[in-house]
């Protein structure tokens, strides 16, 4: 039987220390829903609602939440997230806004928590954003969906009744968003226009190493072009964080390449 | 609630929104920064403004942390315009609101300083002669150092 790692010996909280633990790339999958009057969501689809993009503005509530979990869950550590991405799905079937969250991380504790984190308060938003036309609204189903890397193994959630009615889609798969696969490149603004490439999709096995540097050479081999990748003043973000030469890369990231920003 | 758009923006609203049915706000200080007719050539007549979508929202929202982190801040605005602009017009607003005067003035130049040289913004500017990409300055980067120190 497993036991609970967040109780000591006597049966009190601590936090668990993970100073010893390997470093892995983890990524946790969370889901929930949001459900409401169909005159809401036709609002919030049209983006009629006084509060202004809902959309957006949950989006953003989620990926700051997901980034603060430690300071609202007393044992969970502080992580350095790689990537948070949170989605919608319009269901006007069941009048709900679907949410799924996204969290990546190489490190020594696993992101489920960030995941959840970031679905919670993402619905939390939504009812906020909304909750001037339609006070009835329900929020649930907040879930795991999937967890991969670490010790504990990877995990799946298994099919629940709702799903098998929609099971035709088949293999593992079952309600679940299917990740892209292969690297998506992009490069923005006057690199844009240099190379006359805007976005790109490369196969992860196409790389040598699997980090920028990697990448970089994978491209070049394609296309000559592609040397100005190396320019010193040019730089890269991977799943819109800024990263280098030395980031690590998994399949199904977004890499974007670009000269210094001059906003402002 | 910070906020990247074609629109324009009037920066008395925006300050009106930050205070409204407040009374514990002691200090606004609000920097607009405007289109410029001269720059790197003398006849700018106007500017493209492109953005990343996506990590943009993320940029100004971790600056926004940084400096909420550095002094006690009781708000913050953050607009960015992207599109087709001419001179004269607005194109970027920072709204910050403290109960001293001092917290507002360091916070809103340590915003505009890291979103010069962190937020993925990127202008390019049309003149009679052509268009270019506008290239980075090296001040803006120095500014930025100020900081760290």
């Amino acid at each position: 039987m497993k036991n609970l790692s967040h109780i000591n010996a006597r049966g009190e909280a601590h936090m668990v220390d993970v100073a010893d633990k390997e470093e892995s790339r983890r990524e946790a999958v969370a889901s929930g829903y949001i459900q409401m009057l169909p005159a809401t969501l036709a609002l919030l689809v049209d983006g009629e609602l006084p509060k202004g993009d809902v959309l957006a503005t949950a989006r953003i509530a989620g990926i700051q939440a997901a980034k603060r979990t430690h300071e609202l869950i007393p044992l969970c550590h502080a992580l350095p997230l790689s990537n948070v991405e949170v989605d919608f799905q319009i269901d006007e079937t069941h009048s709900r806004v679907r949410v799924s969250a996204t969290c990546r991380l190489k490190g020594r504790t696993g992101v489920e928590m960030e995941a959840l984190t970031a679905v919670s308060v993402t619905c939390l938003t939504l009812y906020d954003m909304c909750k001037a036309v339609d006070k009835g609204m329900i929020i649930g189903s907040i879930q795991l969906d999937t967890k991969t890397g670490g010790k504990s193994g990877d995990y799946r959630r298994v099919a629940d009744d709702e799903q098998i009615v929609t099971a035709s889609c088949g293999d593992g798969e079952i309600g679940m968003p299917s990740r892209r696969s292969g690297l998506r490149v992009k490069c923005l603004a006057e690199l844009r226009e240099r190379l006359g490439v805007h976005e790109l999709d490369i196969e992860f096995d196409e790389l040598e190493v699997a980090n920028i540097a990697g990448l970089k050479k994978a491209l070049r081999n394609r296309d000559s072009r592609f040397s100005h990748l190396s320019e010193q003043r040019i730089l890269c973000a991977v799943n819109q964080v800024m990263g280098s030469d030395e980031t690590p890369l998994s399949d199904g990231d977004e890499v974007a390449f670009f000269p210094p920003v001059t906003g402002g | 609630m910070n906020r990247v758009q074609q629109t324009p923006f009037d920066p008395g609203e925006e300050q009106r929104a930050l205070t409204d049915g407040r009374t514990d706000i002691g200090a606004i200080v609000s920097f607009t920064g405007l289109v410029r007719d001269f720059n790197e050539r003398p006849d700018v007549t106007g500017l493209t403004l492109e953005h990343y979508p996506g990590m943009t929202e993320t940029a100004l929202a971790d600056i926004e942390d940084q400096a909420r982190r550095r002094w006690s801040l009781q708000g913050v605005r953050i607009i960015h315009r992207v599109g087709r602009l001419s001179p004269g017009d607005p194109i970027v607003l920072v709204v910050v609101a403290s109960a001293h005067r001092r917290e507002a003035f360091m916070a809103c130049d340590f915003i505009m300083d890291y979103l010069k040289t962190r937020a993925p913004f990127w202008k390019k500017e049309h003149t009679h002669s052509g268009h270019y990409w506008v290239a980075e300055r090296e001040t803006d980067q120095r500014d930025a150092n100020r900081w760290e120190e």
